[in-house]
């Protein structure tokens, strides 16, 4: 019995078990699995297109605010995504660095520049600068980093601020395990974990590398020693940067394992392995969450809610054959769902409007009804059940999720003091 | 494949059993938490060997590194989309070992027998384990590795003991419970099965222990699915005979996990006996955790200052239902416990066993280890008996039930 239930274990639900447990609230982490944290790039999106590109996001998502009120950041506002910024860069410690009024502009793994505003401290030498020289390095048995497309296409690419950098590939083969010969970034994370192996890798490449260059690496550079990017750096005398990949996600795995630890480590008691299958209301007010506990179900009790359990893509919003759309735990209200058809033919122009669909919250992250009243007065949403915004097109998801779980945390430590 | 593996194999070879692969969205989370896959390239890992070379089953196997996955069960624990990986590479591998099933497999799974033999002859079977020329011929003939951890044999069953123990002085207030020990309980942990009865004696239930048989489970995880549909349903007839209505408490968290959803979601039991059975059975951590949630576990514990390291085994926490152990020995005074945090322990039930996958098993297992000692150098914690045994083997440390804690600060020992 705790007496706060946070459902769902991404970004959100991390954040705001965290923050609870922080202010001395018992809380219990309802998951089912791990949560989509490590599927990400391991840094932090605050805003990235509005719809150009960003430069500074938290004056631009004021904006957003006062031009959309159905925008999660309307509800949310610039002040609690800057408190969220800071609480999770004071948390995560060594592991997150940036500013809220300035984006970075980092290479991906198929050579486009995409801005975001917290990264790891191994990918900032990435941030594109005109005239920089970058050598991109792939792993031979690294199937999911090929050198020479991300650096074609960094050089033909005017960079945000108008200039240009010079950018070549590398090939080096370093094996992570004796006789595999198709290992995933996890694999070559745990062998850059160990000295020995940078030892190795660095004098296969140092004699690859010309004086002046910045060394661009796939986002494999050790997932338990924090220090692998920079002792690997020293080795070879040159700069280096981490850059994304599709999951595994090192880099996202370093900030879920991170976030989870800590969460232990403050006293969140976690609750992984079955989804979350209905609510009990009485009288208005959420009195538990039962889970598809094996052999029996269990009920979770508690004095509030957070509901952090995400959109379509974990199944906390659904849509039938019909194509109605429901929120699968509580049966909630939802916005986005009045104007015209959800999804339209044309999937390569304007943002279906399906992504925008979700629970209304009021400032305190109390979820709303259409008439703009609280549906239940102990539930509070976070993160992607948010709806009002195409996350993945603005690149906000993170912010949200950031500003939304600090809100809501903060509401139900006030209301239970 | 032979008549006797027929009827599991049916439902394993199924399609529907296995079509919870469709919701696989390739996230890869599973690959990142496999134990298996993180200290070996033999086993390419839960995502490739299940939602993805199923598809491409048509009674062969395309892959035949299944064989190196563990069963620990951490792929379905971890996945986020509701696939169930552990269940349909179980499936699998069953159908693949079907017309090749090694001797030794057969063998390991016969926990029973096991016990039956050894415990008349317990201080020769002790000294037989522990022969390394007796191992070395065990490792040659059968495939059991010589260095692997063995059920420590005892003098007494648990049974035994039972029968002839005085009934307890103080008379019942609570209500009735319906005790399965396992057979590990049964014959080779009986101090944690003796401890699990005088707790729950201590707060005050009548506690009613059947005669009763094993649950299968070793030999549903070496791929012999009837006789493991055989075994949990006569366990079921056993268990349901002591009463129709009564809880049954466990002290085996692997064999809870086997009656609460293994055997129906592996082996496709469907079955009221075992509905009936799976559904009233709970982990004795889990209980004790119920009656302090409900206000009724009495926290008179005496303090125990020490830091002890706990680890949650596989099949514990894929029942789902958090650590009880964790929250229920936080009330214990003076006591800090430490949860390992690792994955696996590697041993697995009975892979860990094996010749060709002891190596593996002690790999996955070796950050465990290594905490355990950093932790406390003399005590660790651990619910399952073959967790405890490996646990135990590889650190050198002594690895108790969690109730032996409990009943310490009660008392009671």
């Amino acid at each position: 019995m705790s007496r706060v239930i946070v459902i769902g274990a991404g970004l959100s639900g991390l954040v705001a078990a965290n923050r609870l447990a922080g202010k001395g609230v018992d809380v219990t982490l309802l998951t089912k699995g791990i949560g989509g944290l490590q599927l990400g790039q391991g840094s932090i999106d605050v805003l990235g297109y509005a719809p150009d590109r960003v430069t500074n996001p938290v004056l631009t998502l004021s904006a957003i605010a006062s031009a959309r009120p159905a925008h999660p950041y309307a509800a949310i506002g610039a002040e609690a995504v800057h408190t969220g910024i800071e609480y999770l860069k004071a948390l995560l410690g060594d592991l997150l660095v940036g500013d809220a009024e300035a984006n970075y502009q980092l290479p991906t793994a198929v050579g486009a520049i995409r801005p975001t505003c917290l990264v790891q401290p191994s990918m900032v030498a990435g941030n594109v600068t005109d005239g920089a020289r970058f050598a991109i390095v792939g792993l031979r048995r690294l199937k999911d980093f090929h050198p020479k497309l991300v650096a074609e296409n960094l050089s033909r690419t005017p960079l945000p601020d108008g200039g240009r950098l010079d950018a070549r590939p590398v090939m080096v083969d370093v094996p992570a395990r004796d006789g595999e010969v198709d290992s995933s970034g996890l694999t070559y994370a745990r062998a850059f974990d160990d000295p020995a192996f940078r030892d190795r890798f660095a004098a296969a490449l140092k004699p690859q590398l010309n004086e002046g260059e910045t060394v661009g690496l796939p986002a494999v550079l050790g997932l338990k020693d924090r220090g692998a990017w920079k002792d690997l750096s020293e080795k070879l005398g040159h700069p280096v940067f981490e850059i994304p990949l599709p999951p595994p996600s090192v880099p996202g795995m370093r900030l879920n394992e991170a976030l989870t630890a800590l969460a232990k480590a403050a006293g969140v008691r976690v609750v992984n392995g079955t989804r979350a299958v209905s609510a009990r209301v009485e009288d208005g007010v959420v009195k538990g969450v039962t889970m598809a506990t094996a052999g029996a179900p269990r009920e979770f009790t508690g004095e509030a809610f957070v509901l952090a359990t995400g959109g379509f893509e974990s199944g906390a919003l659904a849509m039938d054959s019909y194509g109605s759309v429901t929120e699968t735990l509580f049966g909630l209200p939802l916005q986005g769902l009045d104007d015209g058809p959800l999804v339209h033919g044309d999937y390569w122009s304007a943002e279906q409007p399906l992504f925008s669909v979700g629970v209304r919250v009021g400032k305190d992250m109390r979820v709303l009804d259409a008439a703009g009243a609280a549906v239940h007065p102990n539930l509070f949403a976070a993160g992607g059940i948010i709806g009002g915004s195409s996350r993945w097109a603005e690149k906000s998801g993170d912010g949200i999720a950031l500003g939304s779980a600090v809100r809501a945390a903060d509401s139900i430590v006030e209301e239970l003091a | 494949m032979s008549d006797e593996t027929k009827p599991g194999l049916e439902f394993a070879g199924h399609e529907f059993a296995r079509a919870s692969l469709d919701a696989c969205v390739k996230c890869t989370i599973c690959e990142t938490q496999c134990p298996v896959a993180a200290v070996t390239p033999l086993f390419s890992g839960p995502k490739f060997v299940g939602p993805q070379a199923e598809r491409y089953r048509n009674g062969d196997s395309v892959d035949h590194s299944l064989d190196y996955c563990s069963s620990c069960g951490t792929c379905t624990l971890v996945c986020p989309q509701g696939v169930q990986i552990a269940e349909l590479n179980s499936q699998a591998r069953a159908v693949m070992k079907a017309d090749h099933m090694p001797l030794r497999d057969r063998l390991i799974g016969q926990t029973t027998l096991m016990g039956t033999m050894m415990t008349p002859v317990a201080p020769i079977a002790r000294a037989a384990l522990h022969n390394k020329p007796i191992r070395t011929i065990m490792e040659k003939v059968v495939g059991v590795h010589r260095d692997a951890p063995m059920p420590p044999p005892q003098g007494q069953t648990f049974a035994s003991w039972w029968a002839k123990r005085p009934k307890p002085a103080t008379a019942a207030t609570r209500g009735t419970l319906v005790f399965f020990h396992g057979c590990a309980g049964g014959y080779f942990e009986v101090e944690t099965s003796k401890k699990s009865v005088e707790v729950l004696e201590h707060l005050g239930y009548e506690v009613i222990v059947p005669k009763q048989g094993c649950c299968g489970l070793a030999q549903q995880s070496n791929g012999l699915f009837e006789q493991a549909s055989a075994s949990v349903l006569k366990l079921c007839d056993d268990l349901r005979a002591a009463g129709r209505d009564l809880t049954i408490i466990s002290s085996s968290g692997s064999c809870t996990g086997m009656l609460k959803h293994e055997a129906h979601e592996i082996m496709g039991v469907d079955d009221e006996r075992l509905k009936d059975v799976g559904t009233r059975i709970r982990d004795i951590m889990e209980f004790l955790l119920d009656l302090h949630e409900a206000g009724e576990l009495p926290t008179d514990f005496a303090t125990i200052e020490m830091t002890v390291p706990y680890h949650a085994p596989c099949q514990l926490k894929s029942q789902g239902m958090g650590m009880p152990a964790v929250e229920v020995l936080g009330l214990i005074p003076g006591l800090t416990v430490v949860e390992s945090g690792a994955v696996c322990c590697g041993i697995a039930g009975t892979y860990g066993l094996k010749k060709e996958k002891y190596e593996i098993a002690q790999a996955v297992g070796k950050p465990l280890f290594e905490m355990v000692k950093k932790t406390n150098p003399n005590l660790a914690l651990c619910d399952t008996e073959t967790c405890r045994w490996q646990i135990e083997q590889s650190s050198g440390v002594k690895t108790e039930h969690p109730i032996w804690m409990v009943h310490r600060a009660y008392g009671l020992s």
